[in-house]
């Protein structure tokens, strides 16, 4: 910049000189000449009348050494008389020339000529006398290209002076251009005080200013909501780069991998290197998607990993792993489920064929008859009550909504009682009933299920000549149903398996009971249906104490 | 440019060693695994697992070779490739002595070792040597390598035992000696692993701080 001002001032400086250099030089040589040529008639007129007068003698009396001008006498044939610089006798016919040809024609007459050198002009002016003679005076001065020569010294020194002066000037004016500029606070751009021509641009640098800074403050804004969203998720939620480096780790992803906060751009693989995850990333990579079942710290994990294209390029990978324990855990049980299911069923089937075949085939003796019958009728009653202990509950595992009402509690447990007592006595077992009315909402069929079940398994489970107390209590918040019996109790480390499907505390005991293993399952899903909770103490060849507590309003 | 590029083959480097150590700690778990369960199977995987290693090893030095010769590394750069070329070869040999294991054992016709709970111990060490190794590579970890190189002795002391129980088990048993001759083949190459995974830490805390054994190099 400094460079740009400096030339411009020198080129206007310099051409302003050189103009008025010029000009000067014209007006005053225009001036002077004008001057000289007024000077050279006065003096021809004084010559021409003193030659007049004296003739000769005038001329040659004359010092020719301190004689400004040169002056010739010339005869009206053009041969000159005298001279005061030449011998006369030398010189040749002087008729031709202009000014003389213009004095013998008009009586008077001037013309200039430039020397061979065009440094020197002279002007001649001539005048015809009374005698006819011609007096010629010429003066010498120097023409304005000399002069113009002259001048060119002096002009290259204001030259110099010029530029000089001109590079302080420059190197001042930018300097006071540039120091406002470099103490601009860009930040607040309006406030600051400058010279007005600097306020476009920082006007400029403003709109930016608030343009980037809203820009800025969006993509924040979006980041932020990003990571919430992923901080707040249950999933962990990896992103990678084309390379492999983490792009993003939400915590429960740091948690899953144990590593540290700030594992954004380390490679996944120092986070983890485990073969079936670097396989799954290589699979994804080439097939787009891959899933596969890690565990990690005790629990499953699915990943879940996918690439990110954009155009035809991978510019990442997405891996999201989600905690499927408790999805494992009920695809096991769902599992078991029919796998026991199947055999329970079967059972019963095989030993009714088995007897339906030897009575077909002849083999039994009249007399064995009935006992096989009996056997029969058994068998398919065991698996009549299996069948329809397992559609109960798949209805409550569908979990159909049946619609409550207000129902006594201590009514329903009478009911079930009554129902009971034919059993217990084949049993000899005795029932102890304490009731008080007790209302609530619920399922009537559903309470008397929770109610027959437990009172079923009292008796069942129960020794020669035991009891068993069913009392139904009111309490402020709704009601207990407590039934407790004197049999034979479960053992410590079944207590808390009892209530699952065909749990069996002993196997072998099961047909003589006549057990579906499905009791304690029904009783625990109703009870969970109509918003109850069921406490067990046992104690093994004591007895078994199970209390329900009903709320009154689920 | 220049430099960015070298940056990015260190990370390859860095990630291709993890990734071969991680096959290191799979094959010998699968052999560890086979060993106590008498798992023939699982002995089978761990030869296609020791051919992978095997490559990994040579893609390797040439990665590092070809850094050596293109990028003149120096300092620390230099410190870590030629860490990782002698880090591979042991790699590679704990990847071989764990086919060797799995050969043994699969000759062993799913006769396990259980009965001899110090070779399991062995190779539970062992395995965790070889973990703890790799672990102190990819975390840069100083103290866990020297942890490593420490934990060496355990697996020695395990050998030593295990020398002398099958001692024993030849002279109350001379007809089962061929058996307790595997056994301790087996627990020599688990030995062996040991002082790889020992090497291994060694040139980790060499790739951090440039001393070697205690010698500046």
């Amino acid at each position: 910049m400094r460079k740009k001002i400096f030339r411009s001032i020198l080129v206007t400086s310099l051409a302003a000189l050189l103009i008025s250099l010029l000009a000067a030089t014209g007006a005053l040589y225009q001036y002077f000449v004008r001057i000289q040529e007024h000077q050279l008639h006065r003096e021809l007129k004084l010559t021409a009348r003193a030659v007049e007068d004296s003739g000769l003698v005038y001329l040659e009396s004359l010092d020719a050494d301190n004689l400004r001008v040169r002056i010739t006498w010339i005869n009206a044939d053009g041969a000159v008389i005298y001279d005061t610089e030449a011998v006369a006798g030398e010189m040749e016919n002087h008729a031709d020339r202009e000014e003389v040809r213009k004095a013998l024609k008009y009586g008077e007459g001037s013309s200039s000529r430039r020397s061979a050198t065009l440094t020197e002009t002279t002007i001649y002016h001539a005048v015809k006398l009374n005698d006819g003679t011609v007096l010629r005076v010429a003066v010498s001065h120097a023409t304005i290209i000399a002069l113009i020569g002259g001048i060119i010294p002096m002009f290259v020194l204001a030259a110099i002076i010029v530029a000089v002066l001109a590079w302080l000037i420059a190197k001042r004016m930018t300097r006071n251009i540039v120091a406002p500029l470099d103490h601009v606070d860009l930040e607040r751009p309006l406030e600051n005080d400058t010279y007005e021509e600097l306020s476009p641009f920082l006007m400029r640098i403003h709109r930016l200013h608030e343009q980037s800074e809203n820009q800025l403050a969006q993509l924040r804004q979006k980041a932020d909501e990003f990571n919430h969203i992923t901080a707040n998720m249950k999933e962990s939620l990896v992103l990678l780069d084309e390379k492999g480096v983490i792009l993003s780790i939400n915590p429960a992803a740091t948690m899953l991998f144990s590593t540290s906060q700030n594992a954004v751009g380390l490679d996944f693989l120092s986070v983890d290197r485990s073969h079936e995850i670097s396989n799954a990333i290589h699979a994804a990579k080439s097939q787009g998607h891959a899933v596969t079942r890690v565990e990690r710290n005790g629990r499953i994990y699915q990943f879940d990993i996918s690439r990110i294209e954009s155009g035809n390029e991978i510019i990442g990978l997405v891996i999201l792993a989600f905690d499927i324990s408790e999805q494992e855990y009920a695809e096991r049980t769902r599992r078991e489920f029919s796998a026991n299911v199947s055999h329970e069923l079967k059972t019963p089937l095989t030993s009714i064929i088995a007897s339906a075949e030897l009575i077909k085939n002849n083999l039994v003796k009249p007399e064995d008859m009935p006992r096989f019958v009996g056997h029969i009728h058994q068998e398919a009653s065991r698996l009549l009550s299996l069948i329809e202990d397992i559609i109960r509950l798949s209805q409550l595992d569908e979990g159909q909504n049946i619609p409550r009402e207000t129902v006594d509690l201590g009514a329903l447990a009478t009911e079930a009682v009554d129902q009971l007592r034919d059993t217990a006595d084949q049993s000899n077992v005795q029932i102890n009933l304490s009731v008080e009315e007790c209302l609530l909402q619920g399922v009537p069929r559903l309470i008397h299920e929770i109610v027959y079940n437990l009172v079923g398994n009292a008796i069942k489970y129960n020794v020669d000549g035991g009891k068993v107390d069913v009392s139904v209590a009111k309490t402020r918040t709704g009601g207990i149903l407590t039934v407790s019996d004197t049999g034979i109790g479960i053992p410590f480390e079944h207590q808390s398996r009892v209530f699952e499907r065909f749990y069996r505390v002993d196997k072998s005991h099961s047909k003589q009971s006549g057990g579906t293993g499905l009791g304690l399952s029904i009783v625990k899903h109703a009870a969970v249906y109509s918003g109850a909770s069921i406490a067990l103490r046992s104690i093994p060849g004591k007895g078994t104490t199970i209390a329900v507590t009903f709320s009154a309003k689920p | 440019m220049m430099r960015s590029r070298f940056d990015e083959q260190l990370a390859l480097l860095n990630r291709e060693i993890i990734e071969m150590g991680a096959l290191c700690e799979e094959v010998i778990s699968l052999a560890s695994t086979a060993l106590s369960e008498g798992d023939i199977e699982l002995a089978a995987q761990v030869t296609p697992l020791d051919r992978i290693i095997d490559q990994k090893e040579r893609d390797i030095e040439t990665l590092c070779i070809r850094l050596l010769l293109q990028q003149q590394p120096v300092a620390r750069d230099l410190r870590q490739i030629s860490a990782a070329l002698k880090m591979v070869t042991d790699m590679e040999r704990i990847g071989d002595q764990a086919d060797d294991i799995a050969e043994i054992i699969m000759s062993l016709n799913g006769r396990t070792a259980e009965e001899h709970s110090h070779i399991n111990e062995m190779a539970t060490a062992t395995m965790k040597m070889v973990t703890d190794s790799v672990d102190a590579y990819v975390k840069r970890d100083i103290s866990l390598a020297q942890a490593v190189i420490a934990y060496d002795d355990v697996v020695d002391e395990c050998f030593v035992c295990v020398k002398k129980n099958l001692i024993k088990m030849i002279a109350a048993n001379p007809d089962d000696g061929e058996y307790a001759l595997a056994l301790l083949m087996i627990a020599k190459y688990f030995e062996r692993i040991g002082d790889h995974a020992t090497n291994i830490a060694e040139w980790v805390v060499y790739s951090v701080t440039g001393i070697h054994k205690e010698i500046k190099i």
